[in-house]
Order: structure tokens, then sequence, then C-alpha cells
């Protein structure tokens, strides 16, 4: 058992449960304090990883900046699911999304990390941002009521942080076994790994068909979006000649 | 990258995707329950890419990139869905829809 993960799982799920909309505001900073508390914890617990760390000497980017924007997008992630105000929601998404990139630079997938700033932060989020001010009723200056008041937040944190206790709990075991069992050590791997060459060759080697497939599937779903939006206005008639009749 | 370092990226994907969970069980707006379902998806492609760079194999990649895909054309039918659904009842609760449930 790995009692600082426990730890800093509790402290998680009360603080998200404190922060939750409530119409009430004073809890908000008692839970930012807590969660603050549940990043500590769990920074304590993966430095007990870390220690094992020392002894492979992996060449790469320093730990110090996965925990920074590890904590920046845990942290976004909550703004997201706390805030009562969608539109304030999606900006900290857009956070949540650069400081995921900043973790996939230190990965070595820079293109990846350059398509979700675009494709994330660029498209689907003005996508989203559009859509709350298209749909919001009438410019109101409190949040509605629905945003307000959550459902059920003591259930919902409940079953979301057993089921991430679990999964920390067994990764923690399998760390150990990991830790010390054959083939911990890891490859070096073939040379110039990373970038945008390496993705290329792989998805037009081995992924060319999902690839047109995945084209096709925006395609349709272009299409679907369109037609889904739609106003329903009656349809224009056409004379036999194509010609739109002048009324 | 060795196995410490995998299992912080692990653990943090698991996190992003428990905080999602959440989200996506107590808000009641439509959009946000949506924006949730982003959350979710960013844990996993942080998963991906960790075991990506632990494997030196990119077809982790390759799969973030599907999953990019699948996210942007779920984005695009949901928000018009939300925007039909606006449209019919002049609110995003689902609560309002809840006369569905048959």
């Amino acid at each position: 058992m790995d009692y600082t993960l426990i730890l800093a799982t509790a402290l998680g799920a009360i603080s998200l449960y404190l922060m939750l909309p409530r119409g009430r505001a004073a809890l908000v900073k008692l839970g930012a304090l807590i969660g603050v508390l549940a990043l500590g914890a769990g920074l304590l617990g993966w430095f007990h990883w870390t220690a094992q760390e020392q002894a492979v000497h992996y060449p790469g980017p320093p730990a110090i900046f996965f925990y920074i924007f590890a904590a920046i997008a845990l942290a976004s992630a909550a703004g997201v699911v706390c805030h009562p105000r969608p539109l304030y929601a999606a900006l900290y998404f857009v956070l949540l999304t650069l400081a995921a990139a900043a973790l996939f630079l230190l990965l070595r997938a820079e293109f990846i990390a350059v398509v979700l700033i675009i494709i994330y932060a660029g498209a689907i989020l003005v996508t989203y941002v559009f859509v709350i001010m298209l749909a919001s009723p009438g410019g109101e200056i409190p949040a509605a009521d629905y945003d307000r008041i959550s459902a059920d937040p003591l259930a919902a944190v409940l079953v979301s942080f057993l089921l991430l206790g679990t999964i920390l709990q067994m990764m923690s075991y399998g760390q150990a076994a990991l830790a010390h069992g054959p083939g911990a050590v890891p490859a070096a791997g073939p040379a110039g790994f990373g970038g945008m060459g390496m993705l290329g060759a792989n998805l037009y080697s081995h992924y060319a068909l999902p690839l047109e497939l995945a084209g096709v599937l925006l395609t349709v779903s272009l299409v679907g979006a369109v037609m889904i939006a739609r106003k329903n206005e009656p349809p224009v008639r056409m004379l036999d000649s194509g010609e739109i009749p002048a009324e | 990258m060795s196995n410490p370092v995998l299992y912080r990226y692990l653990a943090l994907g698991a996190a992003l995707f428990a905080v999602g969970l959440v989200g996506f069980l107590t808000r009641r707006n439509m959009i946000m329950i949506f924006l949730s379902t982003e959350i979710m998806f960013q844990g996993i492609a942080i998963n991906l890419i960790a075991f990506s760079c632990y494997h030196q194999n990119a077809a982790g990649q390759s799969f973030v990139i599907f999953l990019l895909t699948i996210a942007a054309a779920e984005a695009s039918l949901a928000l018009g869905l939300v925007v039909m659904l606006f449209r019919r009842r002049e609110t995003l609760n689902v609560d309002a829809w809840s006369d569905m449930q048959g």
C-alpha cells in the first residue's frame, strides 16, 4: 500500500468536492487550498518513485518541468470542472491544452504538441466558445441556475476518485515489481526518435488506410453537423429549369 | 525513459481522466458535459504519448492523431446537437430533456 498516494487521492477528492459549484463562494478557496495540499502529497508520492529513478540515469529533461506542467494541467482541469461560467471554463481548458502540449514536448512528440495547440486551442475551443455565446439565454449576468448548482457532487466525486485510487494503487504495485524485476532498464531505442519525419513515416506506412478513413469521417461529421444545426425553414421551391422563382 | 518517468505520466493521465469524469457526472450544462469529455481525451492522449516515448515507437503518436480526429468530429457533431436542442427549449440544462428517458 502506498499511503502517500492514497492521501493525495483523498485530498484531491475532498478539494474537488468543495470546489464544485453549489451556489456558495467561500468553499472554493478552502477547496483550492486542499487541492494544493493534494498536489503536494502527490508530489511526495512521485518523489518516492523518483528515488529509484536516480539509479537509472535517464538523460532527459529535468523532472521539475514535468511537475510544473502537471500541476498547471491538473489545476486548470479542476478550473474547467468547477467554474460556474462556461466561458471561463473554456478558457481554463485552453490553459490545460497548453500544459499538455508542453508535456508532449518533454516526451519528444513535437508535432503532436503543435497540432494539439492548433486543433484544440485553435479550432475546437473556438467552436466551443462560439456555441457558448450563441446558446446563452439572453446575456445573463449571474450564471444560470444549472451552472451554479451541480448534480450529485458527492456520488460523482466518490466514483471518480475510487477509480483513480484503484488505478494509482495498481500502478504502484506494478512500479515496485518492475523496478526489481528484469526488463526494468529502458531500451535506448533507435536513434532519432521524435520529430515529424518519424511520425509521418509511421502514419503513412502502417496506418495509411485509417488515415484516409479519418479524412472521410471528418467530412461526414462536417456535413452532419451542418444538417443538424440547420434552421428548419421551408425548402426553397425550384422551377423545373433549376431557377428560383422570384416572389 | 525509465519506469518512474513513465509511471508519473500515467498517473497524471489517470488523474486528468478522473477530474474529467467528475465534471461529466456533475455538470448540468450540455456544453460543459462535452468539455469534460475533452479533459478525459487529454488524459488518454498523455497516456498514449508516454507509452510512445517509453517504447520508442511512433505508433502511440499516430494514435493521438486519430484521437484528435475523433475529438474534432465529436465536438462538431455534439455542438451542432447542442445548438439544435437549445433552439427547441431555450435552455442548456440537460434536465430539460429528462422526459426522453422513457
